[in-house]
């Protein structure tokens, strides 16, 4: 009896300047097979359908437990983690293609460092200057713990960014995942210290403006945060903010 | 920190909602008044050019072309930032959001079109008062129907979705809850001002 295969269509790329193309691989088929194992297992025997030996298909990968959001990539069509992307639960053949909206580096590797730039314009950290003894230290909000632990769960995959239609090459928006950072920062009870300052970044350019509420960022977080909630929340705060600014001077 | 792109996009939210809100309700209300017969609506348009000249002509700029203007101008800038997706992620409030801008980008040559011909020329250079009769003969023609038809409809639907969507950006509703719940609401506010339309409409066939 022939064993079950598993059939890959992958988008390549072999630098970032170059033109995609797809090749297609077998996989053998093992229960519980994710699409981060079968492309290891496509490393191992870089050998397409035509048997064709070829590089083997860059992706990037770390925890393998939906913890890092390194493996994010867009599979049939959505985008989401490859190592909780079990081949049992997906329609087959499976079409991997990188995330776009970031600039793609090879095959399915892309740079996110647009991400880490946007977690810096609205100071996604708390300042700590050490003029205090850390056993009087602030504590957490008790009401607004679950809600800080819940946004703290993002892991910066991009899943968000690659589904939100203004978040590309044709406008400025950070994204959905570092403006809803800044309302973790806000609740932190040292971080509500620099509200002000990270409330008046959201309202620069790229900002929550771009919002334009197609509130596909919430559809497809793997971690479930509620960022359409925290960004009303947050238009809120800039709105307030923005009076303040008006009227305090 | 002048945050001009914050304030900009804000009036553009406002000025939509409200001033051409209104001018939309203004429109769908005088034209029901076709349903009552001819007498009605040439009632409805006589009353409106009782209001003194200037004060008239102060409101068609200051209450429509302005603000439509920068509703417009600014709203082609934002839809250019968008890259419409409903195809890949087909959730309802991603097809709201690509209809908005599809219906911006109906309305933009349709109100050229509509303001160009019925205020611009017809009123302006003829100098044509507008009556039932001058749109009974303009709606001779069917294709003028389907165009004006769809016109309104574009224009209800963006004006009803905006709601929505003026709730979300101005952190009025937050949870999905409440935002589903205004969501439903200003859809049922979309069917019920486009029945209206299509009544008035139809009333000119029918005589």
């Amino acid at each position: 009896m022939a064993e079950k295969k598993v059939r890959f269509v992958i988008e390549r790329q072999d630098s970032a300047n170059d033109k995609p193309y797809i090749q297609e691989f077998d996989v053998d088929y093992r229960p519980g097979l994710n699409v981060v194992a079968a492309l290891m297992e496509i490393q191992k025997n870089p050998v397409t359908v035509d048997g064709k030996r070829v590089p083997p298909v860059v992706w990037e990968c770390n925890c393998l437990e939906k913890v890092c959001g390194a493996c994010m990539m867009v599979i049939n069509g959505k985008a989401r983690q490859a190592c909780c992307a079990l081949v049992d639960e997906i329609d087959q053949p499976i079409k991997l293609q990188p995330a776009r909206t970031f600039p793609v580096i090879r095959d399915l590797l892309i740079d996110r460092t647009r991400m880490f730039e946007a977690l810096k314009k609205i100071q996604g950290w708390i300042e700590l200057d050490g003029s205090f003894e850390s056993k009087d230290a602030p504590i957490q909000n008790p009401y607004t713990a679950q809600t800080a632990y819940e946004i703290s769960h993002c892991m910066t995959c991009g899943c968000c960014l690659e589904a939100c239609p203004n978040v590309g090459p044709q406008s400025d928006f950070i994204g959905p995942a570092p403006t809803v950072q800044a309302y973790l920062f806000n609740l932190h009870p040292l971080g509500k210290f620099d509200a002000p300052k990270r409330l008046n970044a959201l309202m620069e350019k790229g900002g929550i403006t771009s919002c334009g509420n197609s509130q596909n960022c919430v559809e497809v977080c793997p971690k479930s945060i509620k960022l359409t909630t925290y960004l009303a929340q947050l238009n809120r705060d800039v709105n307030i903010q923005a009076l303040k600014n008006i009227f305090d001077n | 920190m002048f945050h001009t792109t914050f304030y900009v996009r804000r009036l553009h939210s406002l000025c939509g909602l409200f001033v051409l809100g209104m001018v939309l309700f203004e429109h769908i209300f005088t034209n029901s008044m076709a349903i009552l017969g001819p007498e009605a609506l040439n009632g409805a348009l006589e009353m409106m050019e009782l209001i003194p000249k200037p004060i008239f002509m102060g409101l068609e700029v200051g209450g429509i072309a302005v603000p439509l203007l920068f509703h417009a101008l600014y709203g082609i800038y934002i839809a250019c930032q968008a890259n419409n997706n409903p195809g890949r992620f087909g959730y309802i409030r991603n097809w709201n959001f690509a209809l908005q801008r599809w219906t911006a980008w109906f309305l933009v040559p349709f109100l050229i079109w509509h303001v160009g011909y019925l205020r611009f020329y017809t009123k302006g250079v003829t100098g044509t008062p507008i009556s039932w009769e001058l749109l009974y003969n303009y709606f001779q023609n069917p294709l003028v129907v389907v165009l004006y038809v769809l016109g309104m409809f574009a224009a209800i639907f963006h004006f009803s979705n905006g709601i929505t969507t003026f709730c979300m950006t101005w952190g009025i509703t937050k949870g999905p809850r409440s935002q589903n719940v205004i969501s439903v609401i200003s859809m049922c506010l979309c069917a019920v001002l486009c029945l209206i339309t299509l009544v008035f409409m139809g009333s000119y066939l029918v005589r």
